[in-house]
């Protein structure tokens, strides 16, 4: 999830439970405020009725377009003893002129008047309606909140944007950076002191990652390169002695298998030092190789050195594939392919071989469940361990596709697997 | 005939001189670039294998010495530096051939008696023999009892790789990397050297060869003579 979604998702809740909370306070306020203001207008009415009455005057007229009325009642001084001497309270009243009912505020209280017989006096004027009150209250302020929402989103992106600028442009430096390959200083100019101590962060962990890099690639060259002599000194004495004894048919046995171990390090040790020449780009010259001449001389081959699997081969040429590329990667990478749908088969199984202007694929039977393709070109992964396999093919064929810019490809459909490379 | 090992590695100098003696050659030594100039001015040789990497010099400058004295000594190369840069750059002052560590005494072996050949035959003859089998190497023909017979080209291989071993064990494995090149690492069954084996031994015997190529236990072969 990008972090603009997470901010404008938290954003948004947060603003909505906010303005839920303030709205019921803004609602409970207001009725106050205005049942305030009210009930002072009718404590006026009343006190106005009450000095009428009490002085014998004639009372105010219901009619006067105020739709304020009020109602005199004599009570007992029992029942009057019952009544608080002020309250308000919110009713609805019937209001003749409108011939309506209507909510109404009330005020009833109790006088006596000078012989002390006792009034209850019930002072009303029409209120608001509550109902469209919150019913406007809660438009509003939808409305309100998203008005307010977008608008604070939209200032919330377009500040996100600007101040983190420096983050996207380290995000996208590193995005870019692959070790060992050539990259450029970081550009990112900031004043802000977080983005300022990043970009250090990440330079100096890309510097370290970098020499990590370089000792790594270059100890697997050394170590490779320093190992040839000790393993042809090996190998040449086995020979020797193979040569120049006289053996028991045990013995001579023990000494090929050793023989035959010592080979299958040399060629490790000789897959490593050119993997890393590769990676050192060693191999520099380029011409324009004719990939089908390549196929159909290292199939020829294969068919024979695989006879025993007894393989069904097909090739089949739509178009000449040329690729701008070593003579001698391009015969490694087109070998380590084959060799891959030979050595990887079944028995009685097929090779297939497709060529055209722009791919070559290799489709073979083979063991019935998909390889991991995250981790197919990576050095010394096995499938399935074939005891002569250096598990080094797939990842030299990986380093030159990755020299030349080829994409690589792996597929796995109905028992076949499927090797192509794009140009 | 005499040879001049001039090598740093003293395990592979070691090997080098037992198997050079046992090829009857006079092998004479030399560890670093001083004790090599000092026997390259004294002596003479027939044939000098150069490794070019010494402690204390670098032996492409040797060879340029060498050449400066219009020496005729044959050079062979020997060097873990497998750089196309250093093979151009030896051929071209001179040197007879380049060998790349690590390699097979084997190999060694049929790298001095081609070079050897090339020298002696100042007749343009370049042609290997044993017992009734001659191959002309520059026109791939081969003969037997001076007539000539027609083999594939993985026959013609592989009775060449014999031809340059005779007497020697030949681990299958190793021939079939000399034939069929480095692609047949993966293999885990070598019938099909020992299919096109067959088929030159009948080939052979049909044409009445005098030699032989004995299978050593199921591991190997080795080429005789039936002479003796």
């Amino acid at each position: 999830m990008k972090l603009i979604y997470h901010v404008l998702i938290r954003l948004s809740l947060a603003l909505l439970i906010v303005l839920t909370a303030w709205t019921v306070f803004f609602y409970y306020t207001m009725i106050e405020e205005i049942n305030d203001e009210v009930d002072d207008a009718l404590e006026d009415y009343s006190e106005t009725i009450i000095i009428r009455s009490l002085a014998g005057r004639e009372l105010p007229s219901t009619g006067d377009g105020t739709n304020n009325s009020f109602q005199i009642n004599e009570i007992s001084p029992e029942e009057a003893k019952m009544y608080p001497p002020i309250k308000y309270y919110d009713a609805d009243i019937y209001i003749k002129e409108k011939e309506e009912t209507e909510p109404a505020r009330i005020l009833r209280t109790v006088f006596t008047n000078n012989d002390g017989r006792y009034f209850l006096l019930e002072v009303s004027t029409p209120s608001f309606e509550k109902e469209d009150l919150r019913e406007a209250i809660t438009n509003w302020i939808i409305f309100l909140y998203i008005v307010l929402l977008i608008t604070l989103l939209l200032v919330c992106i377009w500040i996100f944007y600007r101040s983190l600028t420096p983050l996207y442009s380290l995000l996208n430096w590193l995005d870019n950076y692959q070790p060992g390959k050539q990259h450029t200083l970081i550009e990112n100019k900031t004043n802000i002191r977080e983005f300022r101590k990043l970009n250090d962060a990440a330079r100096q962990a890309v510097e370290r990652s970098e020499q990590l890099f370089n000792q790594q690639k270059q100890f697997i060259g050394n170590a490779s390169h320093e190992l040839q002599t000790p393993l042809a000194v090996c190998n040449n004495r086995i020979e020797w002695l193979l040569d120049n004894t006289e053996l028991t048919e045990e013995q001579m046995k023990e000494l090929f298998k050793t023989k035959h171990t010592l080979n299958y390090i040399v060629r490790l040790n000789r897959s490593l030092l050119f993997l890393s020449k590769i990676d050192n780009g060693q191999f520099s010259e380029i011409q324009s190789i004719n990939i089908n001449d390549i196929i159909i001389h290292l199939l020829e081959d294969y068919k024979e050195i695989f006879g025993h699997y007894e393989l069904a081969v097909s090739l089949e040429i739509k178009g000449l594939l040329f690729i701008n590329m070593n003579e001698a990667l391009a015969e490694a990478l087109v070998s380590n392919l084959l060799k891959n749908a030979f050595v990887h088969n079944i028995e009685k199984g097929f090779v297939q071989v497709i060529v055209n202007e722009h791919e070559l694929i290799i489709t073979n039977s083979g063991l019935s469940s998909s390889l991991d393709s995250e981790h197919i070109f990576k050095r010394f992964y096995h499938g399935n361990r074939k005891k002569e396999s250096t598990g080094l093919g797939l990842a030299i064929v990986d380093a030159i596709c990755r020299q030349y810019h080829l994409q690589i490809f792996y597929q796995y459909m109905e028992e076949k697997h499927c090797f192509g490379i794009q140009k | 005939m005499k040879i001049l090992i001039i090598e740093d590695e003293p395990s592979l100098q070691e090997l080098m001189f037992k198997t050079l003696v046992k090829e009857k050659y006079i092998v004479e030594t030399a560890s670093n670039y001083k004790e090599a100039c000092f026997k390259i001015t004294d002596y003479q040789y027939d044939c000098i294998l150069l490794d070019i990497m010494l402690p204390d010099g670098n032996g492409l400058k040797l060879l340029e010495e060498l050449k400066k004295q219009h020496r005729k000594e044959s050079i062979i190369i020997i060097s873990a530096k497998d750089s196309i840069e250093d093979k151009v750059y030896g051929l071209e002052q001179g040197a007879d051939d380049y060998l790349p560590k690590p390699f097979h005494l084997a190999e060694l072996n049929a790298r001095i008696k081609s070079v050897m050949r090339r020298r002696w035959s100042k007749d343009g003859d370049t042609s290997i023999r044993f017992g009734n089998i001659r191959i002309e190497t520059d026109s791939f023909r081969v003969f037997i009892a001076d007539k000539e017979i027609s083999l594939l080209k993985k026959e013609y291989e592989i009775l060449f790789y014999f031809l340059n071993h005779p007497n020697h064990l030949i681990d299958k494995a190793v021939l079939a990397e000399a034939v069929w090149g480095d692609h047949i690492d993966q293999s885990d069954n070598f019938y099909f050297v020992y299919a096109q084996v067959k088929n030159l031994r009948q080939q052979l015997k049909k044409a009445g060869a005098s030699v032989e190529i004995r299978s050593v236990y199921g591991f190997g072969y080795k080429m005789v003579s039936c002479e003796n």
